[in-house]
């Protein structure tokens, strides 16, 4: 971006107030994060973010590259407590509970908040072990049967079941891109957690393996609350209820997933989905 | 003139070479309408050029050098008397050192006229083949770098010939080790079959007992027994053993420790100082082993009521190789924990995963491959190691699994049995190639076994 353009949005900036759209909801909400702050050392990533998730929605997160896309989204399971310069303020809140109270165990919470990366990354081990690890450190089954169980449930809605049952013991890094994929989605769910954070999932995949994970987003929808980093707009559009515009480290804008595409109300959301930067 | 004068002045042929075919390729560029009109750049021609100035002077100065002397002692040796001709062949040796000695001046009167003269040829054929080399060399140079003058047209392929050139040139450097492996390996080989000739081979794998002194005495050469190699096995083994239980696990924990939970500043502080802990002379390590570390474990198990410590034992010098062979083990687990990609541990993590379920179930796995290679690296440095030995468990060879008594290894055995004037053919100083031959083939089994492990691994998971 040109020098020009970016004084611009500094200007933006100068006057910007909060954030366009309804950030919050009223009902039905199973995450919420209220004034978030997040620093990289003394550069500061996210300014005073408010924005609530609710129950079985999908929603999209967009926003040019660096805008704090992954940073806002990993503070939702605090995966950034791995990052020894990252520092969070702000309240967010998972069913109640502030997630970065000192009493709130973070084993516990990433249970409940799994993640998917960008990159799949099976572990090193065989397909069944991939998706039985979560259970097993989690202590969520006791007999080998009921884990076969769980490990076929998750293999099932994940939909990669028919794949690879026949090669369960096999290494989970044989699959292909798409196929790891899904077995890491799998591998989330397999510990029923209540949300899934998922950071560009399909963005390593060719196109009919990204089509399968958004019929996969589509149908864990009706049991998971789904936050989703992308950088496609159609897929956005395909996939979430409702999107989140980021911009610089701000929430620009939040709503129904068809206006923000159809009617964005701030200037900046409309040049990012017209195509005029990002 | 002397051959590294030579050598000298071909590398300066070269080197001149190198410019004037340069300069040349681009006049000749000319004709064809410049530079960028050249098959290859003209450092390339200046390059070939100078291999052909160079090299193969270079290669019969060699061959000359190797053999020269080789040449010219057989040319004397085929003049001598027959008297001469008929001795054996270490008063041969004696008749060359005293024939060098007349030519140096340290003696004057011969034993034999015939040796008089011998040294004089010597010294005659000596300066011919001198002059000859010289010749050789220089002229070869000149005539092969006037044929890589000729050759420097445009259509001249010089960059395909040098890529060519350079590439045997790699090849032959490769070689030169796995030649060298190989002729160590041979020779080692052929004294230990002179050895095997005058003790069973059995008899030194399968013997208890080992006493090289003895059969060097006695009459009887390599009474059975003499020369068991098994306390010597078990001696090294049990201290290696000793080192690896010590190394392992504190290396291994120490660069987990580093890995993952250290922050960068103790990291940036703490490795650095591991890594002086290889830099530490092992005859340091040897001293520290018998005068602190062996007293101290005699006292501490004679306090607890434990008798008859040696004041030298497997133990003093396994812990102390042990702690000598850490950095092994560290910094090579380090690296190869640390080339575990973060993407895995965040899937972990992302899981809910404590930190050490993590290292257990998800770094360790994948870093398994290197850690066992680290692993075996420290175990071929602990049973190649002498200093610490012979300082700290004596030389004793006893045949026992006590750690609180005196052993002796193998290397150590080596290094006394060659140590001081021997006669190279007795039983005693040859039963040390044997022993050099057996330890070889001990650490070529642990790195086909480690090499096994390793691409099981590599199969299971890349
Ligand atoms: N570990 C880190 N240390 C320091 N700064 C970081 C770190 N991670 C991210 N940042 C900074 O925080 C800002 C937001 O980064 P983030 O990764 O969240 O962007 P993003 O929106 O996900 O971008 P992309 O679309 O390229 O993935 C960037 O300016 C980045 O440089
Ligand atoms: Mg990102």
């Amino acid at each position: 971006m040109t020098t020009l353009a970016k004084d611009s949005m500094e200007a933006v900036f100068e006057g910007w107030t909060s954030t366009v759209g309804k950030p919050t909801m009223d009902s039905d909400v199973r995450m919420s994060t209220r004034n978030v702050d997040v620093h990289y050392g003394d550069k500061q990533a996210i300014y005073g973010v408010d924005l609530d998730i609710g129950k079985n929605e999908v929603l999209a997160m967009i926003g040019p590259s660096g805008c704090g896309k992954s940073t806002f989204l990993r503070t939702l399971n605090r995966m950034n407590d791995t990052i020894d310069i990252c520092r969070i303020t702000g309240d967010i809140i998972l069913d109640g509970d502030n997630i970065y109270d000192k009493h709130m165990d973070v084993v516990n919470l990433r249970a409940r908040v799994g993640m998917v990366f960008q990159k799949p990354n099976p572990f090193p081990k065989s397909i069944y072990d991939n998706v039985a690890y979560g259970p097993k450190i989690h202590g969520l089954v006791t007999r080998r049967a009921e884990l076969d169980e769980v490990v076929e449930t998750a293999l099932r809605k994940a939909s990669i079941w028919d794949e690879v049952k026949d090669r369960l013991d096999q290494p989970a890094t044989g699959l292909s891109g798409g196929q790891q994929q899904r077995l890491c989605i799998a591998r989330t769910i397999a510990v029923s957690p209540e949300v899934i954070l998922m950071d560009e999932p399909c963005s390593a995949l060719d196109p009919i393996a990204t089509a399968r994970i958004e019929e996969l987003i589509a149908e864990l929808s009706e049991n998971y609350t789904i936050a989703i980093v992308t950088h496609s707009m159609q897929q956005a559009a395909r996939v979430s209820h409702r999107t989140a515009y980021f911009h610089l480290g701000r929430l620009i804008e939040v709503g129904k997933t068809d206006k923000i595409f159809t009617a964005p109300e701030h200037k900046l959301t409309e040049d990012y989905i017209t195509g005029r930067f990002g | 003139m002397t051959s590294s004068s030579l050598l000298l002045l071909l590398i300066l042929i070269a080197a001149i070479s190198y410019f004037f075919g340069r300069k040349r390729s681009e006049v000749v560029a000319q004709s064809v309408g410049g530079v960028r009109y050249l098959h290859s750049l003209p450092n390339y021609y200046g390059l070939m050029a100078a291999v052909w100035a160079g090299i193969p002077g270079f290669v019969v100065l060699s061959l000359w050098v190797m053999f020269e002397s080789t040449v010219i002692q057989g040319i004397v040796a085929s003049s001598f008397p027959d008297s001469l001709k008929a001795l054996s062949e270490s008063q041969t040796n004696l008749l060359w050192s005293e024939i060098n000695n007349l030519r140096s001046g340290v003696i004057t009167n011969a034993s034999d006229p015939a040796l008089l003269t011998a040294a004089e040829q010597l010294t005659a054929l000596e300066d011919r083949s001198s002059i000859l080399k010289t010749i050789l060399t220089l002229g070869l140079a000149g005539l092969t770098g006037a044929i890589g003058w000729k050759l420097i047209r445009p259509a001249q392929k010089a960059r395909n010939q040098f890529e060519a050139f350079f590439r045997i040139l790699l090849m032959l450097s490769s070689l030169i080790a796995i030649f060298t492996t190989v002729g160590i390996v041979f020779s080692v080989l052929f004294e230990s079959v002179r050895f095997f000739r005058e003790v069973p081979f059995f008899d030194f794998i399968f013997g208890t007992k080992w006493s090289p002194q003895i059969a060097v005495t006695a009459d009887v050469p390599g009474s059975s027994g003499a020369f068991g190699a098994v306390p010597l096995f078990v001696g090294t083994l049990l201290i290696a053993f000793i080192a690896l239980l010590i190394a392992v696990p504190i290396g291994l924990m120490s660069a987990v420790y580093l890995v993952e939970y250290a922050s960068s500043k103790v990291r940036n502080v703490v490795k650095p100082l591991l890594e002086v802990l290889a830099g530490i002379p092992t005859v340091v390590y040897g001293f520290f082993a018998a005068l602190t570390m062996a007293p101290q474990l005699k006292n501490f198990f004679e306090g607890i009521g434990v008798n008859g410590v040696s004041s030298e034992s497997a133990l003093a010098a396994g812990l102390v190789m042990g702690i000598m062979i850490i950095p092994f083990v560290s910094s090579l687990a380090d690296d190869v924990i640390s080339a575990v990609p973060n993407s895995l541990r965040d899937g972990s993590y992302g899981l809910g995963a404590t930190r050490s379920e993590t290292i257990k179930q998800v770094v360790f796995p994948a870093a398994l491959p290197g850690i066992v290679g680290g692993i075996l690296l420290a175990a071929s440095r602990a049973i190649g190691e002498t200093m610490i030995v012979v300082m700290a468990a004596g030389l004793a060879a006893n045949l026992t699994a006590n750690p609180l008594e005196a052993v002796t290894t193998v290397t150590v055995q080596i290094a006394t049995l060659l140590v001081g004037d021997q006669e190279f053919d007795s039983a005693k100083t040859l039963s040390a190639f044997a022993l050099g031959l057996m330890l070889f083939f001990t650490t070529l089994m642990l790195n086909v076994v480690a090499l096994a492990v390793v691409k099981r691994f590599r199969e299971q998971y890349d």
